[in-house]
């Protein structure tokens, strides 16, 4: 039968006509293809409407031929967001009634209700939505496999979102699981535009039997890009400073259009925003609401629902927004300070405008005056299409250990058949059979160590030849755990007298005492007593109260957005016509130019000035603050190598700041050996506590391999004889199994993400080929003095930074 | 293994505070000690979580190690000296007491102490709630309500926390000393360390296999 003249795809257009709407020339692609028994990716901006190219995909094939699709599990949709499943049911199931079908649509995940699963598991709807730690969940159940027997298509939505991470190696592992269950599977993946194209695809789908297409949606969402600026420019810029001043730019914004969305980069900004937003403008009670990962669900899920029917005027918030559900009122966003990275960004500013013939409009607020010169490099990384790679994550043992006890929790597994499936994934593709072996000794015998202990018998070889776990208990505790999200020892915050406020990070609470005042979810709280893993407060009149701040907040710039952001700053000079950040920025410029000097895209800065509290070196390389951390140190390291000195280091996205009591040996003979690339790795293991960076990757690794057993925030019964820390765990094992897989996994992720030795590298070769320039600066600079305020910050309490930043400051300016 | 001592005294009375995580008591020949958690590995294992039994074996070895050296024929354990069940580790605590000919084990039952009273019996341990040996009484957990005592407790396994330049932190394990009370870090490696207090006024004796050190607040 010819596709195009098929019975199913009259329906559909006939359905989609009558809302006078036609399928883009994507979708009529995708639809034919999946006809054709092709997997494939669909890359395609947001609101165009990629779900339903793979979602209809499904019902014209099962229109044209019902006969293939037995009674059961037909779509598996994983998500990587539970708020998108919700809203994604509620669109399928209308498109399901609308064409007359009689499927059912469900969701299943964390939030579902024990009757609505145990019903699930009796009889499995047509369509499921769910998440990769949902999947693997539901293979730790017995007898598991009749439930995938006859799947024909799993959709992996936002797959750019879980690449990259352990949660996309989970979605592989749950691919090749069900593809073992369902040989004739088709695995479609959905994915906005990334750097890496290519190479998601080949992550997504390495299986050399399926034939596979990736589609690519011509069309392109229009986006304006606003730069506010402020009223005058400050030659001495600091992070955070302009916020009070720019509150007055945003009101008018969002008094302009019909709801914003106001974005921070963390949750203690949000906090603040939200303060200063509303003490500016009381009447905005009400109607502006503040989210972010740590306010309750409830009150998140109510704001979520306010904003989508267009109740809410404005919504300050954080990445916790970044994805989901489309919220058709929202017109206009804005970003408040920088927003590190190039893919971000645009996946921000698509949260406006969201129909397919709207334009997304952005807003760009700067919190200090140097923040322009990114917003510069974004808009031409964006007109050069030059978006963030997300690479994807290799031998997580962690995580394939993990996945070995779900099976074993469920159907058993027989070792060879489970190695040679393993191996077909990408992220598994070069795993040994010692390796393999050592991953099946650790969870039988506990590690090579733990030969002859009788009682830990996790996972035994059952007679039957599988790996199983005979115990409830440890079933049950492994089940509690699965998934690769480790969230920060959270606790809950509670009113005395009842209902919740959201959570808050252990290491923020501790250094409260009872009445101290607080602020979470935009309210004023009054420390009351910690009890069970929750915090209970009350309502606080305190004028003055902290705002929390969270471990997790600090992203750093990518290695795109720096490079862009070098070639900004050495265009500064001599800005565009049309370039009106560079042109604002003028003064900023010429007093770097004139004190000390702007790099150009071949050039390197290195700063040195002597002030009262001694003697400080600064370099700039931009490459984001954890790559400034590691160079900072091996930077010291070499120095003192030629005269032992004690540093105090202080670092932002920019450059770094070394500052000593002693002069800094640094001059044009030596520099260049300094900043060489040669023995780079040496001296950099050499300088830093790889010890102590590993201990702290192990954290992860520890609860994913569940080593550790986490206690879940605000419940009694945390299994308080089971608790240990990650830490403690990786001293014994470094001292008795130095040998280990996971051990050596977290020295592997410190070296490929803590100290992004690719990207060192590269800067180092960057290095070598610039002309090095080192300028002894009479006091600050531009570029040097945010580096300065930052590391005060990091020694001195607040009341006291805004006197000792307005004395730095006139010192500065003496010189003029 | 490296023994080091600092004596301190408190109450008139003479302690000497060892770097080995126990302190010796000359005047009544014995060693205060406090949460060895036996068993704890094994409960781990037998949960699913491998971790070897040689770190008990070794805190065993540290503990034959402070009862030679000091020659002391009574053990004070002020608490927790058992982690949960009876299990392997416990049997293995039990063959290496077996070697001690006449030393007398008093235990201050702490909250982990759950074994059944045959078992305790099993082991020929003085079981106590609650013990007074002038001038001070030993509880398992500090409390401040008892303001007439001198109280030397356990449990909380103390720890201190040393910030040093450039971000520098530093956790070490020590005893805690106020003017009412003195709380022993614990004496199993396996054990986290617990940095926060809400007492004022204290002493901290951290220790390194090197060195034992005083921080006043």
């Amino acid at each position: 039968m010819n596709f195009k003249e098929s019975e199913g795809l009259r329906i559909i257009n006939n359905w989609m006509a009558e809302k006078g709407q036609a399928p883009f020339p994507f979708q009529l692609q995708t639809w034919q293809r999946y006809a054709n028994g092709y997997s494939g990716m669909v890359i395609a901006p947001t609101g165009f409407g990629k779900t339903f190219s793979v979602f209809l995909a499904v019902v014209i094939d099962y229109l044209n031929h019902p006969e293939k699709y037995p009674k059961g599990l037909k779509l598996l949709w994983i998500s990587p967001l539970r708020s998108l499943a919700k809203d994604l049911a509620k669109a399928i199931t209308e498109a399901v009634d609308d064409i007359g079908l009689d499927w059912s649509v469900q969701v299943r995940n964390g939030d579902t209700p024990t009757s609505v699963r145990r019903k699930q598991e009796r009889l499995m709807p047509d369509v499921l939505l769910t998440t990769p730690e949902t999947m693997h969940l539901l293979f730790s159940q017995k007898k598991n496999s009749r439930w995938f027997k006859n799947v024909e298509c799993v959709a992996i939505d936002e797959w750019h979102e879980l690449l990259g991470n352990k949660r996309g190696v989970l979605t592989e592992l749950a691919i090749s699981q069900l593809r073992h269950h369902a040989p004739r599977l088709r695995i479609w993946g959905i994915t906005a535009t990334i750097g890496n194209l290519e190479e998601a695809k080949n992550v997504l789908l390495p299986y050399q039997d399926l034939k596979v297409i990736h589609i690519i949606a011509k069309q392109k969402k229009k986006l304006d890009i606003i730069s506010v600026l402020p009223d005058e420019i400050e030659v001495l810029p600091w992070a955070g400073h302009l916020g009070a001043k720019m509150v007055d730019k945003i009101l008018p914004i969002i008094a302009s259009n019909t709801t914003t969305l106001i974005f921070t980069n963390t949750r203690g900004q949000a906090e603040l925003w939200y303060q200063l937003l509303l003490s500016a403008q009381p009447d905005l009670a009400g109607l502006l609401a503040i989210h972010h990962g740590s306010i309750d669900k409830k009150l998140r899920n109510w704001i979520e629902d306010n904003i989508a029917s267009g109740y809410l005027k404005a919504v300050v918030c954080t990445s916790s927004l970044d994805l989901g559900v489309d919220f058709k009122p929202v017109d206009c966003v804005i970003q408040i300070g920088s927003v590190k990275g190039i893919a971000r960004f645009m996946q921000r500013a698509g949260r406006s405008g969201h129909s397919p013939f709207e334009r997304s409009k952005i807003y760009f607020v700067p919190t200090h005056s140097l923040e322009l010169v990114e917003i510069s490099a974004l808009k031409e990384a964006i007109r050069e299409n030059q978006i963030e790679s997300r690479d994807p994550m290799v031998l997580t043992f962690d995580v394939l250990v993990q996945f070995m006890v779900t099976l074993a929790v469920g159907e058993g597994f027989d070792s060879q058949e489970l190695l040679y499936r393993i191996q077909k994934t990408h992220a598994f593709h070069y795993i040994t059979e010692e390796d393999w072996q050592w991953c099946l000794n650790f969870i039988t015998k506990g590690g090579k160590t733990l030969n002859s202990y009788e009682e830990f018998h996790k996972v035994v070889l059952d007679e039957d030849g599988k790996y199983k776990v005979k115990s409830r208990r440890i079933s049950m505790l492994h089940r509690m755990n699965i998934g690769a999200i480790v969230s920060d020892v959270n606790l809950k915050v509670k009113y005395f007298s009842g209902g919740y406020i959201g959570m808050i990070e252990e290491f923020f609470v501790s250094k409260l005492k009872p009445g101290d005042s607080f602020i979470l979810a935009g309210r004023v709280l009054e420390l009351v007593q910690i009890k069970d893993m929750t915090v209970l407060v009350r309502r606080s009149k305190a004028k003055k109260a902290v705002s929390p701040s969270w471990l997790g907040g600090r992203l750093p710039l990518t290695s795109h957005l720096s490079h862009f952001l070098r070639l900004k700053l050495s265009d500064a000079l001599e800005p565009g016509r049309f370039e009106k950040e560079l042109r604002f920025l003028n003064p900023l410029v010429s007093r770097q130019e004139k004190h000390s000097h702007i790099p150009k895209a071949n050039e390197f800065l290195v700063e040195s000035i002597k002030t009262r509290d001694g003697y400080h070196l600064f370099m700039y390389p931009f490459e984001g603050r954890l790559v400034h951390e590691v160079f900072s140190a091996l930077i010291a390291y070499r120095i003192s190598k030629l005269k032992p000195l004690t540093f105090t280091i202080a670092m932002n996205d920019y450059g770094f700041e070394l500052l000593s009591d002693q002069p800094i040996p640094v001059n044009e003979e030596n520099i260049t050996e300094l900043l060489s690339k040669e023995r780079l790795m040496d001296d950099v293991i050499a300088s830093i506590n790889a010890s102590e960076m590993a201990s702290r990757k192990f954290r992860d690794i520890a609860v994913i391999a569940g080593l550790v057993v986490q206690s879940q925030p605000g419940t009694r019964k945390n299994n308080k004889s089971l608790q240990s820390s990650s830490g403690l765990i990786f001293r014994v094992l470094e001292d008795y199994e130095p040998d280990n897989l996971l051990l050596r996994q977290a020295y592997t992720e410190v070296f490929n993400q803590q100290l992004e030795e690719v990207r060192l590298q590269s800067a180092f070769e960057r290095i070598s080929k610039s002309n090095i320039i080192l300028k002894r600066a009479e006091s600050f600079t531009p570029l040097s003095f945010p580096l300065k305020v930052d590391s005060l910050r990091g020694t001195m309490s607040n009341e006291n930074l805004d006197k000792r930043i307005q004395r730095i400051k006139e010192q500065a300016f003496k010189i003029d | 293994m490296n023994i080091l001592t600092k004596h301190i005294t408190i109450k008139n009375e003479e302690l000497t505070l060892t770097n080995q995580r126990a302190i010796y008591w000359k005047r009544e020949d014995a060693l205060i000690l406090s949460d060895i958690h036996i068993g704890k590995t094994a409960h781990f294992r037998r949960h699913g979580i491998p971790v070897p039994d040689a770190i008990l074996l070794k805190d065993l070895a540290r503990l034959k190690s402070l009862i030679g050296y000091f020659k002391v024929n009574r053990l004070l354990i002020v608490g927790d000296l058992f982690h949960a069940e009876s299990n392997v580790d416990v049997q293995t605590f039990k063959k290496w007491l077996a070697q001690f000919e006449g030393i007398k084990l008093i235990l201050i039952k702490g909250n982990h102490d759950r074994l059944s009273k045959s078992l305790m019996d099993d082991f020929n341990i003085q079981i106590e709630t609650e013990l007074i040996i002038e001038p001070f009484t030993f509880i398992h957990e500090y409390s401040e309500e008892r303001h007439d005592a001198f109280i030397i407790s356990g449990h909380t396994h103390p720890g201190v926390l040393l910030k040093g330049k450039g971000k520098q932190r530093l956790k070490l394990p020590c005893y805690q000393v106020t003017n009412d009370g003195l709380i022993l870090p614990a004496f199993s490696l396996f054990t986290g360390l617990n940095t926060r207090t809400k007492k004022s006024g204290i002493i901290s004796y951290a220790f390194l296999e090197s060195g034992i050190y005083k921080f006043t607040e």
